[in-house]
C-alpha cells in the first residue's frame, strides 16, 4: 500500500515537483473512507471511492495556492500541509454511537473498528487480490499514460515549464491535474489501508512516510512507473532478508541509497536506462522480424 | 606570452573546442572573434582552469598551466572579466573588489586596500557607489566594476569575455576607452568580442574562432571587413 | 492578561534564540549549496549523544560535554557533506536531498542501536533560581541560551563580513561560477561552511538539551524541523531572516501553548508557515530571499 504513495509522489516528480506531503492524502482518504463505512455503513467499494475522491479533491484544493510557488518553497509547503493534516487528526474527534459502540476518529488514539471488510464478508485472500488488482490497474494506468500525449506533456512540464508554456500549454494547469491524480492515487492506498488493518492512527502519516515514498521513486528510477515499485521492493526485500541484522536495516538501506545516488542520481531505472532498454527491445524484435 | 596549442575541450557531451591554436603576445590586445556557439567562452574557462581540456597544452610565460586550478592561474597573473559581468549582486562595490583580490588577501592585505583606492582613482564612479549593492548598478557600471575587480589581482594578462554585451553604444565607447587605457599602461589583453567593428579598432591582432577551431589569424585590415563581419556574426558555411 | 502575553513572548524569545541557531546552520548550508540538508538534526543529535556518553561513562564536566557535543556534530556533519553533497554532481539537487534523508535514517539508527533506552540524562547547564523582575521571571538557563546565541551570531557576523573566509562564503552563496573565476576553491568553501553550520548546530543542541536535562532519539527530527521552519519563516537563505524566523517561531510556540494547549502548539507553527509560504514566500525578509531563490532553481 505504501506503493500507492510512492507512485503518487512519482507522478508529481514527473512534472518536476518534489512533494513531501503525499501522505496527507493517504490520511484524508483513510479517515474519510473509514468514516463512511464504519459510521454510516456505506458499502466497501463506495467507501473506497469516496476516500479517493476526497484525496483527489483535497490535493486539488491545496495545489491551487501552492503550485504558484517555486521549487523548494512548494516542497516545504507540502510538508507543512501534511504535518498540519496529521496534527489536526491528532485533535479530531468525531464519535457516533453505532450498534451500541462508540465508533469514529478519536484524536491520537486513532480510528479503530473499521470493520467494513469483515462485516461485508470480504475474506483476507480476496482483499489481497483486491489490493494487487488495484495496484496493477494503477500501474496499467501509468503505462498508458507514459505512451499517451498526456504523459509526454507531463514530462515536458517537468523538464522545462517555460518551453511548455511557449508551446501554448498551460504548465500550471497540467501540474494541477497531476496533483489531483496523485492525490487520488494516494487516496486508494489510504482507503485500502484503513480497511485492511481496521484501524488507523495519526502517527502513521508522519513525514518519514512522505520522504520514504519520495525516496522509493528516486531509488528505483524516474524513468518509469516501475521505478517506485522497485524502490519499495528493495526496502521490503532488505527487511525480510536481513533479519539477523534487523536492527541495522536502516543503516544498510541508508548507506546503499546514498551510495546509489552518487552514481545514479535519478535512480536505477532512470530515463537513460529505460531508453536503452527500449532500444534493445526494439532491436531484438527487428532481428526476429 | 600565452601559447595555446591544440586545445580540445568538451562542454558536457559536446566537443566545444577541437584543436585551438592561439598565441597572445606581451603588451598587445589580441582579439578573438566568432559567432555564438563557436566556443569562445569555453576557451576562456579552459584558460582559467575551470574546465579541463582533453588534449593540448597552454603555456603562460614559459610555464604550463593546463591543469592548474583557477586559484593558481590567478596567482600566475591571468584574470577574467566574465561574460555578463557576473558581479556579486548582494555584496557592495567594495566587497566585490575585495573578492577580486581574494588570492592576494591572505598575504598582502594592506596592499590590497591600497589597490582599492587606486581603483577608485581610476574609476571615480565606483567610488561614488562604494557602499551600493552591485546588483543595483547600471549595466555600464557593473562592467566597470567587473573590470576593476579583475584588475585587483594585478594580472599581467587580462581576459575579457564580451565586455560590450548588452550595453548602450555610448557606454560601449566608455568601456573600449578603458580597454585602450589599460593597453597603454602595459596590460596585455585577450579580448573576446561579438562587436567586431569596435574590437578591430583596438586590436593589434585578431583570430577567428569558428566551430571550435581557429580559422584565421592576422592583423586588422588583412581580411576584408565585410567578409570578416559576416563570418564573425554568422560563421562561414 | 497582557502580562501573560509578555511572559510568553519572553520565553518565546529565549527558546527562539536556539531555533535561530539551528536556522542559521540550515541557512549556511542552503546558501552555499542551494540544497536542504535533511540530516542536519540527526547529525547534531549524534554529537549530543556522544556528549551524554562521556557524561554517563566518564562523569565528564559540563565544558567537556559541550565540547564533545560540538565536535561530534562536526564529525557527523563532515560525513554528511562528503557523502551527500560533495560526491553528487551539481545539478542533481533532489538526489542530494534524498541522500541526506538516507543518511538521516542511518544516523538515527546508529543512535538507537548504541543507545537503546528511550531517554538519557544530560547534565544540566546550571542549577539556579529564576530571576524575577516585576511580574515576569526568566529562567537562568534560558538566559544563558539567549546570550550564547547572541554571542555566536555576533561572531558569525564578524566572520562573514570581516574575514577572507566570510567573503568567500558570501561570494559562493551569490554566484559560484563567478567565485571560481576569482580563484575561490568551491569545494573547500562548501566543506568549511558545513563545518561551521555543524558547529552552530552542536552548540544549539547543547544549549537546548542541557536546559531540558535529557536527550531522546527524537531530537534529530525535532531539530531539523525547528531549524527548517524557522529558516522558512525568516526567509530562506538569509541569515538575518534565520534569526528573526527563529525568534518568531519561539514566540508563536509559547503563545499557542499557553492559549490553545499543547496539541495546538505545533499545529499553529505549521499553519503560520503555510500561510507565509502561500502569501509571502520570502518570509519576513521578503523579496530578497525570493530573488536569490530565482537564481537557484534547478531541475529535479
Amino acid at each position: 500500500m505504501i506503493a500507492f504513495i510512492a507512485l503518487s509522489a512519482y507522478l508529481l516528480l514527473l512534472v518536476g515537483e518534489i512533494s513531501f506531503g503525499q501522505q496527507a492524502f493517504f490520511a484524508i482518504s483513510a479517515y474519510g473512507s473509514g468514516m463512511v463505512t464504519a459510521i454510516w455503513s456505506w458499502p466497501f467499494w463506495a467507501g473506497v471511492l469516496c476516500g479517493c475522491i476526497l484525496g483527489g479533491l483535497s490535493a486539488a484544493l491545496i495545489a491551487l495556492p501552492t503550485l504558484r510557488l517555486r521549487g523548494l518553497y512548494f516542497s516545504i509547503a507540502t510538508l507543512a500541509f501534511a504535518e498540519m493534516v496529521r496534527l489536526t487528526f491528532e485533535i479530531f474527534r468525531f464519535q457516533v454511537e453505532v450498534d451500541g459502540e462508540m465508533v469514529g476518529p478519536n484524536g491520537s488514539d486513532g480510528f479503530r473498528n473499521v470493520r467494513a471488510v469483515y462485516e461485508q464478508n470480504i475474506s483476507p485472500l480476496d482483499y489481497m487480490l483486491i489490493i494487487y488488482a488495484l495496484l496493477s490497474l494503477v500501474l496499467l494506468g501509468f503505462i498508458i499514460l507514459e505512451r499517451s500525449r498526456l504523459g509526454s506533456i507531463f514530462r515536458m512540464v517537468g523538464e522545462d515549464p517555460l518551453l511548455t508554456e511557449m508551446q501554448g500549454l498551460n504548465a500550471t494547469g497540467y501540474k494541477l491535474l497531476a496533483a489531483t491524480m496523485a492525490g487520488f492515487i494516494a487516496g486508494i492506498g489510504g482507503a485500502l489501508y484503513v480497511h485492511l488493518y481496521t484501524y488507523v492512527e495519526p502517527k502513521i502519516f508522519d513525514v518519514m512516510l512522505g520522504v520514504h515514498s519520495l525516496a522509493y521513486g528516486l531509488i528505483g528510477g524516474l524513468g518509469t512507473a516501475l521505478g517506485p515499485l522497485i524502490g519499495v521492493a528493495i526496502d521490503i526485500g532488505l527487511l525480510e532478508s536481513i533479519r539477523i541484522t534487523a536492527g541495522y536495516r536502516m543503516i544498510v538501506f541508508g548507506g546503499l541509497v546514498a551510495l546509489l545516488l552518487i552514481f545514479r542520481p535519478r535512480g536505477i531505472l532512470d530515463e537513460t536506462a529505460v531508453h536503452w532498454l527500449r532500444m534493445r527491445w526494439r532491436r531484438l524484435r527487428n532481428v526476429r522480424g | 606570452m600565452l601559447q595555446i596549442n591544440n586545445i580540445c575541450t568538451n562542454y558536457g557531451a559536446i566537443e566545444a573546442l577541437r584543436g585551438v591554436n592561439l598565441d597572445a603576445n606581451d603588451g598587445e590586445i589580441t582579439c578573438l572573434l566568432g559567432p555564438n556557439g563557436a566556443g569562445k567562452s569555453t576557451l576562456m574557462m579552459t584558460i582559467m582552469g575551470i574546465l579541463s581540456p582533453r588534449e593540448g597544452t597552454i603555456n603562460f610565460n614559459g610555464t604550463s598551466i593546463v591543469n592548474a586550478s583557477s586559484g593558481q592561474i590567478i596567482d600566475k597573473g591571468i584574470a577574467l572579466v566574465p561574460e555578463n559581468r557576473l558581479v556579486f549582486p548582494e555584496m557592495d562595490v567594495r566587497d566585490n573588489l575585495m573578492a577580486g583580490a581574494y588570492s592576494r588577501l591572505a598575504k598582502e592585505k594592506l596592499e590590497c586596500l591600497a589597490d582599492i583606492d587606486e581603483m577608485y582613482r581610476r574609476f571615480p564612479k565606483l567610488k561614488e557607489r562604494e557602499k551600493q549593492l552591485a546588483g543595483t548598478l547600471s549595466g555600464g557600471e557593473q562592467q566597470m566594476l567587473a573590470v576593476a575587480r579583475a584588475l585587483m589581482s594585478k594580472p599581467k594578462l587580462l581576459l575579457m569575455d564580451e565586455p560590450s554585451l548588452g550595453l548602450a553604444p555610448l557606454i560601449v565607447e566608455e568601456i573600449f576607452q578603458i580597454i585602450r587605457d589599460l593597453h597603454s599602461d602595459g596590460t596585455s589583453i585577450l579580448l573576446v568580442e561579438q562587436n567586431a567593428h569596435m574590437a578591430l579598432q583596438v586590436a593589434d591582432r585578431f583570430c577567428l574562432l569558428e566551430q571550435g577551431r581557429i580559422t584565421f589569424t592576422g592583423e586588422p585590415g588583412q581580411l576584408e571587413e565585410n567578409e570578416l563581419i559576416k563570418r564573425a556574426y554568422l560563421g562561414s558555411s | 492578561m497582557a502580562a501573560d502575553f509578555i511572559q510568553n513572548c519572553l520565553d518565546g524569545l529565549m527558546i527562539g534564540s536556539a531555533y535561530s541557531l539551528l536556522a542559521i546552520g540550515f541557512t549556511l548550508i542552503f546558501g552555499v549549496m542551494r540544497r536542504l540538508n535533511l540530516s542536519y538534526g540527526p547529525s547534531i543529535m549524534l554529537g549530543a549523544f556522544l556528549g551524554t556518553l562521556v557524561y554517563l561513562e566518564f562523569q565528564a564536566g559540563n565544558i567537556v560535554v559541550a565540547l564533545v557535543t560540538v565536535l561530534g556534530a562536526i564529525a557527523a556533519g563532515i560525513y554528511v557533506e562528503r557523502v551527500c553533497f560533495w560526491a553528487i554532481r551539481r545539478g542533481a539537487a533532489a538526489a542530494s536531498m534524498v541522500s541526506s534523508f538516507a543518511v538521516w535514517m542511518q544516523l538515527e539508527e546508529i543512535v538507537t542501536v548504541f543507545f537503546p533506552e528511550r531517554t538519557y540524562s544530560f547534565p544540566s547547564m546550571i542549577e539556579a533560581e529564576p530571576i524575577t523582575f516585576g511580574p515576569f521571571f526568566l529562567a537562568i538557563e534560558n538566559l544563558i541560551m539567549f546570550l550564547s546565541a547572541v554571542l555566536l551570531t555576533v561572531i558569525l557576523h564578524f566572520c562573514l563580513y570581516h574575514t577572507r573566509f566570510g567573503l568567500a562564503l558570501r561570494a559562493v552563496s551569490e554566484n559560484p561560477r563567478a567565485a571560481e573565476f576569482m580563484g575561490i576553491n568551491i569545494s573547500s568553501i562548501m566543506f568549511w561552511a558545513f563545518v561551521t553550520a555543524s558547529a552552530f548546530g552542536g552548540v544549539a543542541a547543547y544549549l537546548i538539551i542541557s536546559t531540558d536535562g535529557q536527550v531522546t532519539p527524537m531530537f534529530g527530527i525535532w531539530a531539523t524541523f525547528k531549524g527548517l521552519i524557522a529558516m522558512m519563516l525568516g526567509g530562506m537563505g538569509s541569515i538575518p531572516g534565520a534569526i528573526l524566523g527563529g525568534l518568531l517561531l519561539g514566540i508563536i510556540e509559547t503563545n499557542s501553548l499557553w492559549y490553545l494547549g499543547v496539541e495546538y502548539r505545533d499545529l499553529a507553527a505549521y499553519f503560520v508557515l503555510f500561510m507565509f509560504l502561500v502569501f509571502r514566500p520570502g518570509g519576513i525578509m521578503g523579496q530578497v530571499s525570493v530573488l536569490r531563490e530565482q537564481a537557484a532553481t534547478r531541475r529535479v
